[in-house]
């Protein structure tokens, strides 16, 4: 019996590909996940497992409608309930209630008089017990009258619509007194003038759905007063500096009386990146002075994270021979009530709608507008596989069109490694040998092989902008016996940051694997780091941390130098070992002899900082490019419309594997994760903005007996990315384009294009009745 | 917060229930139950757990006659028993689409069947293959069938002060097979946009149960024998068998997909019974 690391590493065995090219280190080893034991047990606590003795439990309190104005609160009920320490409203913080948000600051601490999406609190109750603060929270009564809120985008964007944003929070702003809250235009080329030489225009609108992140561990805040006015804060954010940053900056306190500890979230997927209902905790624990404790339920999650809805109007030219001429595209991405990073999502998702081809005019014209709903916010993908979804669907009506196949339109259309795919000012050239992940993607799902009837296939790429500045700084403790600790800021959500931090340092400072312990989640002993995103960490992280490593070996050799009298300039350093005139030295041996008698330990400190451009309109070129080829066999039952995938291959270009078997992880979780928002995935809303499948029950994410067949996943390693040993950023690639790829199965297998999102057995079902109706009747 | 009893009798049990009234609950598996209590979707004062009880009918009693199974028998035992699956194997189907191991593993039958969902994946095959319950008070038994039993959405014969404390499940004619089919969301744990269960006598008379087409788990079954090589006279029949669904349009399904699938689904189901019949017991 194989063990599931043995299982994957055979997968790429059989690929062809060497699983172990570093046959001296760890780097590049399957190497299983730091703390996995303890996650796949249950012994990993998470917010929610830590105990806070004497803490007050808080619930919240919100109203049955997606848009309303508060008329009044009666408390006196809830401050009956039994247990009951305090009802807070927007009357009890301070006025003007304090706002706060990573693009606009719009978001308020407690809903101020306007509830302005399904979910948003109104008031928290704090109580002795968890069933004393929720029974409390049921007793308040909320006076409200309910406003005509906007859900839709043609909602928000009619004439004398609501205005989900007061204009008073953008003065000065041309679309302050609109729903349109951001706006991004990308344009190269003559359009006008390639179309003249255009074989066939292909112009199709496409919707894709607003979909919720779905951690397993919904999360929670634990807010504790410390006795010097200052707040420690337990959440399980992606960004604890930030957290610290936001906290600070409302309460009016420095840096260093806010501390963040952030115990490793239970999945992330960008939902648990901005500040949510910290701040409420924050002030509900300094007005009580007590701990506080706030564990959401599934469907407080899903009221506080999702992926923006869009739709998306696409005008594609190609010529008779299947090259790309223009592309037009007009992009309404449906955001919520409040910012959060969704404007970012909308500009950076926008600037690669005309995706990683070669296409001489492009005009992209990109909108983010307000809704009453969920705040939509940065998740994997970030704005990208909605705008692959309408790409790639229009590169392959163009095929049909032309008689050619979904492979053939996109090798003759794929820019090759250097050139430009983004043109004009802010151009951006292939940072890969990417035509490598697509033939790949081909070869392994059989491209061309004949097919049984009621089979198809498709085959899509996709690409994400990697970060486009960040900042990361590690510390590196080398102790006297030769084991080290390594503090790095990066959140371990289920990726498995630490791991790489663990084989970088065994390999550079030859410490045993099983000695080199991480520290994180903590802004009050760990180093600054930006934020954990966009795949930035292998990267980022990596990097400082390799530069740590750099620096506690350069003071190893000079300590050295200094203790045993041999001159500097006879000694070198490199991975693992320091080079004496009498030969090598293992990097530990040489540290206990550098060190002496009193001992005591080398400090290395590691900064990767990339400046962001400020005229980029991404704020700065991108550090890399996520890059995947995605190719999917797919076999449709007509009469139900259901779906089996018999086959799903997913190919990224990854620099290089610092961990294979965490690169497989990841592109499988993606690869599978994407097939939630093409297949299943969707958030209803009724007439009064509410969620109609709040919750595990009808909100539908794929689970094991979901996954295709088979699922094969196989990476390209070229060594030319810019983190550790050629690597690039990974863990996105192969969500971007599973959409595009299902699309075009299906359509091969029965015959009919979907443009809407998700492909659920009765939308296909819907598609087949239309194009063929006398099936209605058929056996 | 509900109190909860654990009696050991079956005599204490129908008190603690008689007290309670109509905010009382028996309690077996809790799969339904205390999921609706959590979300407030239900509201209990008083909880009376059964599986304590040691005077209630046996989980599981198999004569030549039948089948009678107890209330705490679960979906995960039943699953696995050789003779549920020989000769209800519509049942078996049905209550593999129960949730998960896990779940099966504490849910009972008879609760599942007295929580009433319209979308009980377990009701239709039930329903085919003719259950009987036995409802049971301080005042005595009675006995109905489960077509009857059902009321309406949540709602059943079983009353304040009742408990169901049995369910008979007479067994098959010879030569006559069932087969169970359902449609979801996907492939993993979901609730049916539509189930069916169709009972294939040796004859090819034919018995339906339908989930999540009505508002109340249906059974209909054909006036005689139905030539089930000829298609025509399987359509006309699926015509009469299926024209009591009135599916809703909600978050699983819109109507019209419901009824066209339902029809599907109850063809697969008849054809698959149909084969699954024993030949030699179809000549006798």
């Amino acid at each position: 019996m194989t063990t599931a690391p043995e299982r994957a590493i055979d997968q790429r065995d059989a690929l062809g590909e060497p699983s172990d090219p570093y046959p001296q280190g760890q780097v590049g080893r399957p190497v299983l996940r730091y703390g996995g034991g303890d996650r796949t047990s249950g012994a990993q606590r998470f917010v929610a497992d830590l105990r806070f003795p004497g803490s007050l439990q808080v619930a919240l309190v919100t109203v049955p409608v997606g848009c309303a104005d508060v008329l009044g609160i009666d408390v006196t009920a809830a401050r009956a309930v039994p247990g009951v320490v305090d009802v807070v409203t927007a009357a009890d913080l301070p006025s003007p209630m304090p706002r706060f948000g990573v693009s606009h600051t719009d978001r308020p601490v407690l809903a101020d008089g306007r509830v302005n999406y399904h979910g948003e609190p109104v008031a928290a109750v704090v109580a002795e017990t968890l069933d004393a603060a929720q029974a409390a929270a049921r007793a308040v009564h909320v006076d409200f009258r309910e406003l005509p809120g906007v859900y839709t985008l043609d909602d928000a964007l009619a004439p004398g619509a609501h205005r989900v944003q007061e204009p008073s929070l953008r003065p000065g702003h041309a679309l302050a007194d609109s729903n349109v809250l951001e706006e991004a235009h990308y344009a190269w080329g003559d359009v006008e003038a390639e179309e003249a030489r255009t074989e066939v225009v292909v112009e199709e609108t496409y919707t894709f759905p607003m979909v919720t992140h779905f951690p397993i561990e919904p999360g929670g805040t634990v807010a504790v007063p410390t006795d010097s006015g200052g707040l420690d804060v337990y959440s399980p954010v992606q960004h604890p500096y930030l957290l610290q940053r936001t906290l600070a900056s409302v309460l009016g306190l420095p840096l260093n009386q806010v501390r963040v500890f952030a115990p490793d979230p239970g999945g992330g997927f960008g939902g648990k990146q901005n500040p949510k209902l910290e701040p409420l905790l924050a002030f509900l624990a300094l007005r009580t002075r007590r701990t506080c404790r706030l564990v959401l339920s599934l469907e407080e999650t899903f009221q506080s994270m999702r992926r923006a809805g869009c739709r998306i109007a696409a005008r594609t030219g190609f010529t008779a021979d299947g090259a790309l001429t223009f592309h037009s595209v007009e992009a309404d991405f449906l955001i919520g009530a409040y910012a959060d990073v969704a404007p970012r999502v909308m500009g950076k998702g926008s600037y690669v709608a005309a995706g990683p081809y070669r296409i001489p005019g492009v005009r992209i014209d990109a909108r983010a507008v307000m809704t009453n709903t969920t705040p939509s916010t940065a998740f994997r993908g970030f704005g990208s596989p909605q705008v692959s979804w309408a790409l790639e669907s229009q590169l392959d009506a163009g095929a049909r069109r032309l008689g050619l196949d979904g492979l053939e339109i996109r090798r003759r259309n794929l820019v090759a490694k250097g050139e430009a795919f983004v043109r004009g000012e802010s151009a951006a050239t292939a940072d890969g040998e990417w035509q490598q992940s697509l033939d790949k993607a081909a070869e392994l799902i059989g491209w061309g092989t004949p097919l049984p009837p009621g089979r198809g296939r498709g085959i899509a790429v996709g690409i994400k902008p990697g970060a486009t500045s960040g900042l990361s700084q590690s510390l590196v403790r080398l102790l006297a016996d030769g084991s080290a600790i390594v503090y790095a800021g990066t959140s371990d959500m289920g990726q498995g940051a630490r791991t790489l931090w663990q084989q970088i340092v065994a390999d550079e400072l030859g410490a045993p694997l099983e000695q080199v312990s991480v520290v994180s989640g903590d802004t009050g002993t760990v180093p600054f780091d930006l934020q954990t995103s966009a795949s930035r960490s292998t990267v980022f992280m990596g990097s400082a941390v390799l530069e740590a490593c750099k620096d506690v070996r350069r003071r190893v050799l000079d300590l050295y130098a200094e203790s045993t009298g041999v001159p500097p300039e006879q000694l070198g350093e490199r991975p693992g070992v320091l080079v004496t005139p009498d030969g090598e030295l293992a990097l530990p041996e040489a540290a206990r002899v550098a060190l002496g008698s009193l001992r005591g330990e080398f400090i290395g400190q590691g900064t990767r900082r990339l400046r962001g451009k400020g005229k980029h309109p991404l704020g700065g070129d991108a550090a890399f490019y996520e890059f995947n080829a995605t190719a999917i066999e797919v076999e449709v039952d007509r009469e139900t419309g259901e779906l089996l995938l018999t086959r799903h291959v997913t190919v990224s270009d990854v620099g290089t594997e610092l961990n294979p078997l965490q690169v497989v992880s990841q592109d499988e979780g993606a690869a599978i994760m994407g097939l939630g928002h093409s297949q299943m995935e969707q958030l209803l809303l009724d007439e009064h903005g509410r969620i109609r499948n709040l919750g595990a029950l009808d909100y539908r994410i794929p689970t094991f007996k979901d996954v295709p067949v088979e699922l094969v996943s196989a990476a390209v390693e070229n060594h030319d990315g810019p983190g550790p040993y050629g690597s690039k950023g990974i863990s996105e690639g192969a969500l971007l384009c599973t959409a595009g790829a299902l699309g075009a199965a299906v359509a091969d297998a029965a015959g009919v294009v979907i443009r809407d999102l998700p492909l659920t057995p009765e939308r296909v079902w819907t598609a087949i009745q239309a194009a063929c109706p006398e099936e209605q009747d058929a056996q | 917060m509900p109190k909860y009893h654990r009696p050991t009798s079956r005599a204490d049990a129908l008190a603690a229930l008689a007290e309670g009234g109509a905010r009382a609950r028996a309690l077996v598996g809790g799969t339904d139950l205390l999921v609706g209590l959590r979300h407030h979707h239900d509201v209990a004062d008083v909880l009376v757990d059964l599986k304590g009880v040691t005077d209630l009918p046996e989980p599981i009693v198999v004569t030549d006659d039948g089948v009678q199974i107890g209330p705490t028998y679960t979906m995960g035992e039943l699953v696995s028993h050789p003779v549920i699956g020989a000769w209800y194997p519509a049942l078996v189907e049905a209550a593999l689409t129960v949730g998960s191991v896990a779940i099966r593993n504490r849910a009972s039958l008879v609760g599942n069947s007295c929580n009433a969902s319209p979308a009980a994946d377990t009701a239709p095959p039930l329903l085919v293959h003719g259950a009987r319950v036995t409802i049971t008070s301080l005042d005595g038994d009675r006995t109905a069938s489960l077509d009857e039993f059902f009321l309406g959405p949540r709602r059943t014969l079983c009353g304040p002060g009742e408990l169901v404390t049995r369910l008979d499940l007479p067994r098959p004619a010879p030569g006559s097979a069932s087969a169970f089919r359902r449609l979801t969301r996907r492939r993993g744990v979901d609730l049916a946009t539509v189930s069916v269960a169709a009972g294939v006598g040796p004859d090819g008379a034919l018995v339906v149960g339908m989930g999540a087409v009505g508002p109340r788990p249906l059974r209909t079954a054909s006036a005689g024998p139905v030539d089930l090589t000829d298609d025509a006279s399987l359509d006309r029949a699926l015509d009469e068998l299926l024209a009591p669904a009135t599916p809703i349009t909600d978050v699983r399904g819109s109507r019209e997909y419901r009824l066209a699938t339902l029809r599907v689904l109850t063809r697969r189901a008849v054809l698959a019974a149909a084969d699954r019949r024993d030949p030699r017991e179809m000549a006798s």
